[in-house]
């Protein structure tokens, strides 16, 4: 079910504050998820717990995190792993018990980890695992290496596939793309910075959703049902506003926000959450306008989880939030030749010519790709011939599809060629 | 009598279709041609048939339409990452005891040349003679020479059996047979780079959506063929993450407002987006999109320059480097090409005698298809087409048609 009727309900001005029994913790593994751990600003939720783990326990020793967990120390003394996934896994799966310990009784877990490092890539699906069977709703942001940390790729990608089985959505956070969103002369640091406050937002927004009374309410078993479904592909974005048309400005701000335009990033969701907070002034009417454009922007199905909240302290400003999962599993249509197709099935293996670097690759299977659902929203009747043109080469999706990756000497092709070269582009 | 043939190029952005009428003296006249957006189309690969064969089809009835007539049978462009070229040879001792070559030496060569089958699941798609040797050295034709040993070479291309069977069904669904497959950057070769530039030895680049092909010739014969998969869409992809806006508006300011690298002069100036200054149109600087466009061309020409490596020689390509394809219209990029290249660039033209709307880079690879189809590429002896018939009766009958 969804808040189908979310836009009719009673308006509810309430004071924010707790609603409780609900747990939430966040768990930062490996450096790149430590390091985030120490960027976050939660200051609201006090009651999110928060725990580091690493095997390398000089990092564990200088993260700010109230719960710290060493892993692996039999196998290295405390040194890193080196980039080893695989024996980040195991020592994970050694150390399951305090694990499980730490995940005792939690009803939403945050799992952040650098997918292209040994501890981070390797341990952080164990978590997620050992998440799930506490019964928890487990989401994970997860940068990945830059196009020039080549080694790293095909671990990340196997990291990925992992952790996407047991986790509710995983927001993949490439750091090429990192470096795009920090002003013109921000260092990498800086953008890492950058990065962990959008990393925050998305983690208040969920906790706010969960922890707070709004003017909108969404109750954890919304949530819960919205996210139930392991999620393939996500997006995730914000958008800020301010002054009288601040919902606008927000909404603005959030179509071009550059966490939404990642080739890694799904242009459609099935579960989609949504949460808008601000001043006392905040508008209904406009509010409901806002939701359901981003509704129809995101082509979102029945899924909607829809939060929006006062805060006193946001004055004349508006924030929206949203974040979206795709399940990768649904709505995949084969589309195959119609004739005599059965009569070649076999998939040559890729060869090399002289010194070509361009393999001939086999063509992905056609069964696998393409031919997303097709959603269809109320349209605005003015509009219409040029909505429908945009949503139809919205699909067409240069980029959409992951299945197969364009490599060349270790880079995929399909993904612009600017961020794979830390090209800032000033927007 | 005249003779009326059929070309269709399936572009990742447009499926174009063209009618010719070969008159009594082999003179060739196009009297039909139509282009359909493509939207089946992912990098020169068949991703949806029925939007593929749609677009053909459609292409092909409005080509018909103008020209008055039906075709009966077409020949097609080939292209795509699945494809792979290489170098196969024959070689076969004349038989004869008097050392006089026969045609039948000849063809003993070329069997043993062709004697090579590809790997399960892949088929050739084209074979490109190469000069013919008689005892090391080049004849035009060898038959009732004098000599020892002939050699033949193929440039040989395979691909995908699946990918091929995609696009020979898009034909075949519109009742229509394929004359050939002929390589796309063949094709373009054809059609922009004539004898004398391809004798000099030449490169031709045709960029196209989905993909950038590539032919190279050594004094008049292909040496090299490749197929990049990164086009213009790549650009237009680029610009519509890089600035944040839908793909349809990218392509547009790509057209209208692109350039192959930054301009000084430009500086600071802003574009439209849309262009009407509602609400919901934006402002971005010129820079931006140059910037975009700028890194995604110069790596694709490093791509190019890897990829032929030793190729690229000065000294075999005083012909040239020709830029073709939608996509070498863009301004500046024939500059970052030579730059990247290392030896000059130009934009190609077409020989007299092409209509001026009909003479767009675009269009060099279905007019190529034609010109191409109608040469005689057989060897000396061998009646035209007879290799070729056989070929795609084979494949055929793989691939369950006809
Ligand atoms: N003025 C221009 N500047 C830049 N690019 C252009 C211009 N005009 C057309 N293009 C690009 O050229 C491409 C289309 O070229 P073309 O018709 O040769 O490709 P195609 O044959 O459909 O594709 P492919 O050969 O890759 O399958 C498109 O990407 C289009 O954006
Ligand atoms: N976004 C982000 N990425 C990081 C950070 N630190 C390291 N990384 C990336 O994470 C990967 C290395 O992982 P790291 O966490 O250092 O290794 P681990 O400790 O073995 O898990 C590389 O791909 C780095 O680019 C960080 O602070 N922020
Ligand atoms: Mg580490
Ligand atoms: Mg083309």
């Amino acid at each position: 079910m969804t808040q189908d009727n979310f836009l009719d309900q009673d308006t509810v001005f309430s004071k924010t504050n707790e609603t409780p029994g609900i747990r939430a913790k966040i768990i930062g593994v490996g450096g790149a998820g430590l390091s985030l751990v120490d960027g976050l600003r939660l200051d609201n939720f006090q009651s999110v717990e928060q725990l580091a783990v690493d095997v390398d326990s000089r990092a564990l020793s200088e993260c700010i995190a109230s719960e710290k967990l060493a892993i692996g120390r039999r196998h290295t003394r405390g040194m890193g792993t080196g980039g080893d996934f695989a024996l980040a896994r195991k020592a994970a799966e050694e150390e399951k018990d305090s694990i499980r310990k730490k995940l005792d009784g939690m009803d939403v877990v945050f799992l952040l980890a650098g997918l292209g490092g040994g501890t981070g890539g390797g341990a952080v699906s164990v978590i997620a695992r050992l998440a799930r069977e506490a019964g928890a709703l487990v989401f994970a942001f997860c940068p990945l290496p830059f196009s020039w940390e080549k080694g790293r790729h095909a671990q990340a990608e196997d990291c990925m596939t992992e952790l996407r089985k047991f986790a509710n959505a995983v927001v993949p956070l490439p750091n090429d793309s990192l470096l795009q969103i920090g002003g013109a002369d921000a260092t990498a640091l800086e953008c890492f910075a950058e990065a962990g406050r959008n990393v925050s937002k998305g983690i208040s927004a969920i906790c706010s959703l969960i922890f707070r009374k709004g003017m909108i309410d969404v109750d954890f078993v919304h949530l819960r049902k919205a996210f139930y479904r392991r999620a393939g592909r996500t997006l995730f974005g914000y958008g800020e506003g301010e002054g009288e048309d601040a919902i606008r400005h927000a909404l603005r701000e959030l179509m071009l926000c550059p966490m939404l335009h990642l080739p890694e990033v799904s242009k459609a969701a099935d579960a989609l959450l949504i949460l808008i907070t601000g001043g006392t002034g905040m508008g209904m009417s406009a509010l409901q306008q806002a939701a359901l454009e981003i509704r129809e922007e995101f082509k979102a199905g029945d899924h909607v989880v829809f939060g929006a909240h006062v805060d006193e302290n946001m004055g004349n400003r508006v924030q929206i939030i949203v974040l979206g999962a795709t399940d990768l599993e649904a709505g995949v249509k084969a589309d195959v030749a119609p004739v005599a197709d059965q009569v070649i099935m076999a998939k040559p293996k890729s060869k090399q010519s002289h010194a070509s670097k361009l393999k001939s690759k086999p063509i992905a299977d056609s069964t696998t790709k393409g031919s997303k659902k097709t959603r269809t929203g109320k349209k605005d009747q003015v509009d219409q011939n040029t909505f429908e043109f945009m949503e139809e080469q919205n699909q067409r999706g240069i980029f959409d599809d992951l299945s197969s990756r364009n490599l060349y000497e270790g880079e995929d092709l399909d993904v612009p060629a600017y961020l794979r070269r830390g090209v800032k582009i000033a927007v | 009598m005249s003779k009326i043939i059929g070309a269709v190029e399936i572009g990742t952005s447009q499926a174009k279709a063209l009618v010719g009428e070969v008159g009594e003296d082999g003179s060739l006249n196009v009297v039909g041609m139509a282009s359909r957006p493509n939207e089946g189309m992912r990098k020169g690969e068949i991703v949806d048939f029925r939007k593929a064969a749609a677009a053909v089809h459609a292409a092909l009835e409005e080509a018909e339409k103008m020209s008055g007539t039906t075709v009966d049978s077409v020949y097609l462009a080939q292209t795509g990452a699945h494809l792979d070229g290489q170098m196969l040879r024959g070689s076969a001792f004349v038989a004869s005891s008097d050392n006089r070559v026969a045609v039948d030496d000849l063809q003993r060569a070329e069997s043993e040349a062709k004697r090579r089958q590809p790997e399960t699941g892949r088929s050739y798609v084209h074979h490109v003679r190469t000069p013919i040797v008689l005892d090391e050295k080049v004849v035009e034709d060898p038959v009732g020479l004098i000599g020892k040993k002939i050699d033949v070479g193929y440039w040989s291309i395979d691909g995908d059996d699946q990918a091929i069977r995609s696009a020979l069904h898009v034909i075949s669904n519109y009742s229509l047979e394929v004359d050939d497959l002929i390589l796309s950057s063949i094709a373009s070769a054809t059609m922009v780079a004539g004898p004398d530039l391809r004798r000099a030895g030449s490169l031709v680049i045709d960029l196209g959506a989905g993909v950038t092909d590539l032919v190279l010739y050594h004094q008049g014969y292909v040496a090299y063929t490749g197929v990049i998969p990164v086009g213009g869409d790549h650009v237009t992809g680029d610009l519509s993450m890089g600035l944040r806006i839908l793909e349809p508006y990218a392509e547009k300011l790509k057209i209208e407002h692109g350039k192959a690298s930054p301009d000084p002069s430009d500086d600071e100036e802003d574009v439209w987006i849309i262009g009407n200054k509602t609400i919901g149109d934006r402002s971005v600087s010129r820079k931006a999109i140059s910037d975009v466009i700028h890194v995604r061309v110069v790596e694709l020409f490093e791509i190019i320059r890897k990829e032929l490596g030793s190729l690229l020689d000065a000294n075999e390509l005083k012909g040239g480097i020709l830029l073709t394809g939608g996509g070498s219209q863009m301004p500046g990029i024939e500059q970052v090409a030579g730059k990247v290249l290392g030896l000059p660039v130009r934009k190609a033209g077409f020989p007299p005698g092409i209509e001026p709307e009909l003479a767009q880079p675009e269009n060099a690879t279905v007019l190529g298809l034609l010109h191409y189809g109608l040469q005689d590429h057989s060897l000396p002896g061998q009646k035209k087409d007879q290799e070729q018939t056989g070929f795609l009766e084979k494949l055929a009958h793989t691939f369950g048609i006809g």
